[in-house]
């Protein structure tokens, strides 16, 4: 599998982070390494272009360097996608249909493409504080609909870093103000798992609240009617807990059950009957009879 | 928004052959049968490829910077808060050619930024008045799907709805101009123009924002990307294009905005138009 990806992808797959950047496309590995240096778009040097005497200096060097071989490498990337597919970009244009929803943290140093190596229109994201999915968030739980009712995804991915500033903040004895009701949501994640917490030392404490929270914001997605109806009707989409190591760059799979997860919520939380229809009594008044016949 | 005309086609042709993206060989998941695991083992599944993309992606960045990764565990201070819809085309270090530790995202539905919500608010506040972010991106684009929700006329169920109510408010503070455009791909455009104009309105008057403007100088930039392209316009509705305190267009010759990442650079030239470097 790896060795596949390395090397022997399928032609199509190759270019498309290419023209964008030097080092975020590691699909483009292989060309890269056969790069000569000389190829690539330059990059100044960090701390040496922000010495540039004015904005406008900087920007008229950069666009004498680099102009015309970024837009050369753009050219070539067109040719090349149209080569294979003539209905490319026609087809980028007319719509997505990602096969992932990323749901991340908004750290700049976790970049959801890059880390996964997908290109546009393969990934479906939202990133926020901590990568959290609470329940009455309109902003995220809007995200999961749409990626699950209307592009359908196969696979939903929580994934939470090691060193994430959000978990650290949250358990910090102070008042962040507009941060205390978001950062709220980790402190309750704490409380859930207090004594398995509690017993583990710092700094590896953190750690462990960082994937108890990935676990906690899965069951989140996996309580939401639009994951369980899909999944009762489809099969799909899997929802999966990751964390980014920081140190190494890699992505650990906390290999959440996902079965016997949802089989757990679905307990309390079933949701995967269907809405009434407009014919149909009223929501309410099932549960009313229910509970009158109790 | 499987039920908004075009877009709504398009929306449902996923895991039909006319994906625009040739895929890993995805094997389709058949519906389990009762008790059967259903976590993708194969190695041919997309979920493997992503994992494995991975561990070829950390080791090619190790290979090339060996420090990389340890750098970036020390601490990030990304100069940029990039606030874009969630829409998989929109990639935000692709596209700007930028590096982990860049960036700081938010992604969300339409790139709608209400003042009363938290999740967008937490993020503007952390990355304002913790981060001290330089400059704030918020970033449209063309075929946006929830713009085109928007611009229909049926229900498109659950929290969505919701979700999309400020786009249904300047459509309606804009009826006119909209209805003028005879093409629904142009009237969608200029609906996400009219979105990104209100966010960065809603950016300006959000205290932090505020209030780092004030001591800082930081910049708030509006832009719409166009997924056919690959190009960013700067639709110049922020303060990015006003001299500090001065409350007038900058001097023609330096019309040139740069942010500066620490690995890249995103230029905004005079005329609209922009480019990136990476």
């Amino acid at each position: 599998m790896l060795l596949r990806s390395l090397t022997a992808q399928t032609p199509s797959r190759i270019p498309l982070l290419r023209p964008f950047s030097t080092g975020s496309g590691w699909r483009t590995c292989k060309n890269f390494l056969s790069d000569s240096p000389a190829r690539r778009p330059r990059l100044y040097p960090v701390g040496t272009a922000r010495h540039c005497s004015s904005d406008s200096d900087m920007a008229t060097k950069h666009l004498d360097d680099s102009h015309e071989r970024i837009f050369e490498n753009n050219r070539k990337w067109v040719e090349a996608m149209k080569a294979e597919d003539p209905e490319f970009f026609v087809k980028l244009g007319s719509g997505q249909s990602p096969e992932y929803l990323y749901i991340g943290c908004s750290d700049s140093r976790v970049p959801a493409n890059q880390i996964m190596g997908l290109g546009p229109g393969e990934v479906f994201t939202t990133r926020n504080i901590a990568n959290l999915v609470p329940n009455t968030d309109l902003s995220v739980m809007s995200v999961i609909n749409y990626a699950v009712r209307h592009l359908k995804v196969k696979h939903i991915v929580v994934c939470g870093h090691y060193g994430c500033g959000g978990v650290k903040s949250a358990m910090i004895s102070a008042d962040l103000g507009l941060l205390n009701p978001w950062l709220r949501n980790i402190r309750d994640v704490y409380r859930l798992h207090e004594d398995e917490l509690d017993s583990i030392p710092e700094p590896q404490r953190y750690d462990r609240l960082v994937e108890l929270n990935v676990i906690e914001q899965c069951r989140n997605v996996i309580k939401t009617a639009a994951v369980q109806q899909s999944y009762e009707k489809e099969g799909f989409p899997v929802v999966h807990g990751w964390v980014f190591d920081l140190n190494d760059g890699l992505l650990k799979d906390l290999k959440v059950d996902f079965e016997k997860m949802l089989k757990g919520i679905k307990k309390l939380y079933n949701l995967s009957a269907a809405p009434p229809t407009a014919e149909e009594p009223s929501a309410s008044e099932p549960l009313a009879k229910r509970q009158r016949e109790e | 928004m499987s039920s908004n005309g075009e877009r709504g086609r398009r929306a449902e042709l996923c895991g039909s052959d006319e994906h625009p993206h040739p895929r890993p060989h995805h094997k389709q998941q058949s519906r389990p049968e009762a008790n059967a695991i259903a976590i993708p083992t194969a190695e041919n599944d997309q979920f493997a490829y992503a994992l494995s993309s991975n561990e070829a992606w950390a080791g090619y960045k190790n290979h090339q910077n060996p420090t990389f990764f340890p750098k970036l565990a020390a601490g990030q201070s990304p100069s940029i808060l990039w606030l874009g819809c969630s829409d998989s085309r929109v990639p935000e270090t692709t596209l700007l050619g930028l590096q982990p530790g860049d960036v700081f995202v938010h992604r969300n539905i339409a790139n709608v930024i209400s003042p009363t919500d938290i999740n967008s608010s937490a993020v503007i506040e952390y990355a304002v008045a913790h981060l001290k972010v330089s400059h704030i991106v918020l970033c449209g684009h063309t075929c946006c799907g929830g713009a085109a929700a928007a611009l229909g006329d049926s229900r498109v169920g659950g929290v969505l709805d919701t979700w999309l109510t400020p786009l249904k408010a300047i459509r309606r503070d804009h009826a006119e101009e909209l209805a003028a455009i005879k093409d629904a791909g142009d009237r969608a455009i200029r609906l996400a123009e009219l979105n990104v104009e209100k966010g960065v309105q809603n950016l300006l008057a959000n205290y932090v924002v505020e209030e780092h403007i004030r001591t800082r100088n930081i910049k708030v930039h509006g832009v719409v990307y166009d997924i056919a392209s690959g190009k960013i316009r700067d639709l110049r509705v922020g303060n990015a294009s006003v001299m500090p305190g001065a409350g007038k267009e900058m001097a023609a010759p330096s019309k040139m905005e740069v942010l500066q990442g620490n690995h890249g650079v995103l230029i905004f030239k005079e005329g609209g138009s922009a480019m990136t470097v990476g």
